[in-house]
């Protein structure tokens, strides 16, 4: 059991003074609380306490106010709606910001601030006032003996100091309390009131203890968020070698019903990676990028890498290896799911250049997966990598790619209709040296603002100029910007993470499909959708190429033949449901990194039939516990039979 | 066009931006190190993504040394005045006498109401605000006999207990733009605290705004030099080639701020921007010739014209 100890002040100008002492002499929180019989207001605690969190690095600190008891009364609020006129008693909304704020400015060092599952999507808790403090205050004076009976079940205990000599006594009873067990814990009272319920913190593997994260510790905040979601998960491990992800795997084991993400670059939108209270193994940290084998371009890259970091590292060698349209985002998440990017109709999906990619399974092997070593995983991994381990290195045969032509172009027009469609045709009979993506929003007044991303690989600007001068006529440009660049630099446009982590908050709402072909009827039926304004991002990536140069059983991304990829972001995924179900009947399945519906239809769009039931069996041999389905879950106990197709499912729901 | 003569004072108006916590901390530092004057912070508890300001001046003033610090403004309608004057003497006192307090009658009134607290109107806010100024002092005149008691408009204060004593004399800086707020900082108030873009005319208003703020004072018994006149700059850049007030080379800023000092009377610069390299360059080399240049100028004035010398007055 923790024992910990600490003193309690008076508000005054000497707060400090004690509280660095108490500090530097192993004592564990102190609290500030003013006495009320003096003739003159005291120090306001608060701000004593905010001062003395500053001054201080590690101690808790605590605020304790008589008024705490009755609901709603700490800091003397009381339950009733506020009198205006009433110039002493703060607003309680305020005081609510006041110690969300502390929290961040000195994380979880803020005694009696709520668990996490309480926290807003801007910050930490706050005191519950119904509840008591978080410790008890022992008598003025208090002998070893009192303090014995009070710290019995492990609440921390405060004594009153008012000078050093108090709190070098209190420091001194505090180490014969604690005995012969000097092991300070590693986590105060404070941190521990904050972990989430059904998670054996004390079993955290050892290889993984110093770098785990839980809702106390400093660095929560810079882990609890992705790009686009908000999380509060109640345990993030951060592996770095194999070994230790076979460790954190093992520890998921001892945990079969809690949510369990895998995250690399943090930047998914399908796959859950942070929740409320769940877990969370974090490859992050592995993002070493090194060259296997110069004459055949092999590169071995970690999942926690960038593409961003990817394409700075093999600039040099005149390489490039196509991602995405984002340098943001995580080698771990894209090159399980796909790869549609910028360089994909010359070059491909970027799953079609893995050579072989390290897994640990669900059960805490580690395996190579390649075209001759677990040739069906190797299968399995190029589109529904997701569902069958950890990837902890990927080996991928990269391309000789010179200077890119890269365009950016900003088009008005007011018939987005006449303009989706110009872009469809312009689009899809372009060259394979060029792919050009399109983003556009709601109209406004009448007129569309359509984006055009595009590179042509190709370093000579009169080709570049050629190839994309039939885009500009796809709306009134307004903009431009176009240049002959490494690739590197059309990645490096992806701001980089910093230390305080991903600020995402609230969770995506996505849809996404394959186009077959971009038809009349889909530019209308699209146009139509977004003057709803229910869709406040939508994309069109398109396919074509080298993508559909690879047989479409050739690994578990079956979708070869689409014209294009389609993504629609909106606020309300019932509206937006019901919006992009007027569109299905253009579609043939879906791309599942930009789709966020979760019902078990969206798998077969995903992985139509036979890949679903191949990659189902695939599934009840290699993780048939079904540790790993934070991602378009293929789920291994689903019997064969009743994954019936759409028609059935439907039925059988009507 | 006038020198108050007031000693010449530098600081920073850093965003309390929540998601970059720790960046507004350390450009506090950096500002304390660079040896500024004020490091101050806007006060918007409705805007969630910002720190709450009371919380952040007292962290921040636990890790600085000598620079002295600020709400640039404290929102009066979301922080009752006997609240704010405690918190304020407070960290005065734990600071060593570093705290100054600005105050505004408050604006976004949707987001105030948001957060609880009363919604007026501008004419009703001036009245609360000067009821608040009011109960601040008399709680921190602590040597006054009895308790405070204050039965306003807005306010109502029924035998507060007055303290704590504040380690100095706390400036109240009044955030002020209208000609009714500008009379009640001529009034009540020791300084001025606007920013240059919020004002209609941008630097042609200031000697205007400055006249009523003489005239109030003057019709109050005060002196116009009781007032400090303190400036926020919202958009500043150092730049090799000039751009317009406070955006070119460091020579350029000096020029301008000594001539707000000597020709509109402003005597305090604090910039927004969040940069520690301007923070510094302010601090190391720009200060240091405003002040140069200023005290050669106004000693040839006083030499020249027989006008009387400048004095001081405290931050
Ligand atoms: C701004 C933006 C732009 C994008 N642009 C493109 C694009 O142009 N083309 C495209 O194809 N995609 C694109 N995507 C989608 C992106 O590829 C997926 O969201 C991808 O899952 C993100 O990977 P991550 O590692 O950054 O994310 P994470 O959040 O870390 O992971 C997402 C999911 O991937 C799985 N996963 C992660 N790491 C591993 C691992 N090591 N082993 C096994 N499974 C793992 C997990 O299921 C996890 O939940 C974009 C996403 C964003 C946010």
């Amino acid at each position: 059991m923790t024992i910990e100890i600490g003193i309690r002040i008076e508000p005054a100008a000497d707060a400090a003074d004690l509280a660095a002492v108490a500090e530097a002499r192993g004592l564990d929180l102190v609290v500030v609380g003013a006495r009320r019989d003096v003739d003159h207001a005291p120090l306001d605690p608060w701000t004593t306490a905010a001062w003395l969190a500053g001054r201080t690095a590690r101690i808790a600190v605590g605020v304790d106010e008589p008024a705490r008891a009755p609901r709603g009364a700490a800091f003397g609020l009381r339950d009733e709606a506020p009198d205006p006129r009433d110039a002493e008693r703060p607003i309680a909304s305020v005081i609510g910001r006041a110690h969300d704020s502390l929290d961040v400015l000195a994380p979880s060092r803020l005694l009696g601030a709520g668990a996490p599952s309480t926290a807003g999507a801007g910050g930490g808790g706050r005191a519950d006032a119904a509840s008591p403090p978080p410790w008890r205050t022992a008598p003025a004076g208090a002998t070893l003996d009192d303090l014995t009976a009070l710290a019995a079940d492990g609440v921390p205990v405060v004594v009153p100091a008012d000078t050093p000599a108090d709190v070098e006594r209190i420091a001194a009873l505090a180490e014969e309390l604690r005995g012969l067990a000097p092991s300070r814990p590693s986590r105060s009272a404070a941190a521990r009131a904050r972990r989430a319920a059904g998670i054996d913190y004390d079993g955290v593997p050892e290889s993984l203890m110093d770098a785990a994260v839980e809702p106390g510790d400093a660095a929560y905040r810079s882990v609890s968020s992705t790009y686009l979601r908000g999380g509060a998960p109640g345990l993030v491990l951060r592996p770095r070698t194999v070994d230790e992800v076979a460790d954190a795997l093992a520890f998921a084991r001892r945990h079969p019903d809690l949510a369990l993400g895998i995250r690399s670059g943090g930047h998914g939108i399908s796959g859950r990676s942070t929740s409320r209270g769940g877990l969370v193994i974090d490859v992050g940290r592995m993002n070493t990028i090194e060259v296997l084998d110069r004459e055949r371009r092999l590169v071995r890259i970690g999942p926690g890498a960038t593409w961003k970091q990817v394409a700075a590292a093999l600039h040099p060698f005149g390489w490039a290896l196509g991602s995405g349209d984002y340098g943001g985002v995580g080698v771990g998440g894209l090159a399980t799911a796909g790869g549609i990017g910028l360089l994909s109709r010359q070059h491909g999906l970027t799953i079609d250049h893995l050579r072989a990619v390290e897994l640990v399974l669900a059960d805490g092997r580690s395996v190579r997966a390649s075209a001759d070593e677990h040739p069906d995983l190797f299968w399995a991994v190029r589109g529904a990598g997701a569902n069958f381990g950890i990837a902890t290195a990927f080996e991928f045969e990269v391309d000789e790619v010179d200077d890119v032509g890269w365009a950016k172009l900003a088009l008005v027009t007011p018939d987005l209709e006449g303009s989706l469609l110009d872009f469809g045709r312009i689009a899809s009979t372009a060259a394979r040296d060029t792919t050009a993506f399109l983003v556009t929003g709601r109209p406004q007044e009448g007129q569309s603002v359509i984006q055009l991303f595009a590179i042509v690989d190709d370093a000579d600007p009169e080709v570049v100029v050629e190839r994309l001068t039939p885009f500009t006529g796809v709306g009134v440009l307004a903009q431009q910007e176009a240049a002959v660049v490494p690739y590197r630099d059309v990645m490096a446009q992806a701001a980089d993470v910093g230390p305080d982590g991903h600020r995402g908050f609230g969770e995506p709402v996505s849809r996404s499909a394959f186009l077959p072909v971009l038809t009349p009827e889909f530019a209308a039926d699209a146009a139509a959708l977004l003057e709803t304004g229910l869709v406040h991002f939508f994309e069109l990536r398109t396919m074509g190429g080298a993508i559909a140069d690879v047989a479409s059983d050739a690994m578990a991304f079956p979708h070869r033949s689409p014209a294009f990829q389609v993504t629609a972001m909106g606020a309300d995924a019932a509206a937006l449901t019901a919006g992009w179900d007027g569109l299905r009947h253009h579609f043939d399945g879906l791309y599942l990194s930009f789709e966020t519906d979760r019902s078990p239809e969206r798998l077969l769009d995903a992985f139509p039939e036979p890949v679903l039931g191949r990659l189902r069996a695939l599934k009840r041999r290699y993780d048939p516990e079904n540790r790993f389905r934070d991602n378009f879950n293929i789920d291994p106990t689903v019997a064969a039979a009743s994954v019936g197709s759409h028609e059935t499912r439907w039925e059988a729901a009507s | 066009m006038t020198d108050y003569g007031h000693d010449l004072r530098f600081g920073t108006f850093i965003t309390p931006s929540a998601q970059g916590a720790r960046r507004a901390v350390e450009l506090a530092e950096a500002s304390d190190r660079a040896g500024l004057d004020l490091v101050t912070f806007q006060d918007h508890p409705y805007q969630a993504s910002f720190l709450d300001t009371s919380t952040l001046l007292a962290y921040v003033a636990a890790r600085t040394e000598r620079v002295h610090l600020s709400a640039n403004v404290a929102s009066l309608p979301l922080r009752p005045p006997a609240v704010l004057a405690r918190a304020a003497a407070s960290l005065d006192v734990l600071s060593g006498g570093r705290f100054e307090l600005g105050i505004g009658a408050g604006a976004f009134w949707d987001g105030i109401a948001a957060m609880g607290g009363r919604r007026l109107t501008p004419g009703q806010g001036v009245d609360a605000l000067r009821e608040g100024i009011a109960i601040i002092r008399d709680l921190w005149d602590v040597d006054a006999p009895g308790r405070v008691s204050h039965h306003g408009r807005y306010y109502d204060v029924a035998g507060a207990k007055r303290g704590p004593r504040p380690a100095h004399d706390i400036g109240v800086r009044v955030g002020a733009y209208k000609p009714r707020m500008l009379a009640l900082t001529g009034e009540v108030g020791d300084g001025w605290l606007p920013s240059l873009e919020y004002l209609d005319r941008g630097v042609a208003s200031l000697d205007p705004s400055n006249t009523r703020i003489d005239d109030a004072a003057l019709a109050a018994g005060r002196s116009p030099r009781d007032v400090r006149r303190l400036l926020n700059f919202m958009r500043v850049e150092l730049s090799p080639v000039s751009r317009g007030l406070l955006s070119g080379p460091p020579e350029q800023w000096v020029d301008d701020l000594a001539a707000l000092a000597l020709d509109h009377g402003m005597s305090a610069f604090l910039v927004a921007g969040d940069d520690p390299v301007v923070a510094e360059r302010l601090g190391a080399e720009i200060a240091p010739a405003v002040r140069e240049l200023v005290a050669r100028e106004r000693g040839a004035r006083e030499s020249g014209a027989g006008e009387s010398g400048a004095s001081t007055t405290a931050a």
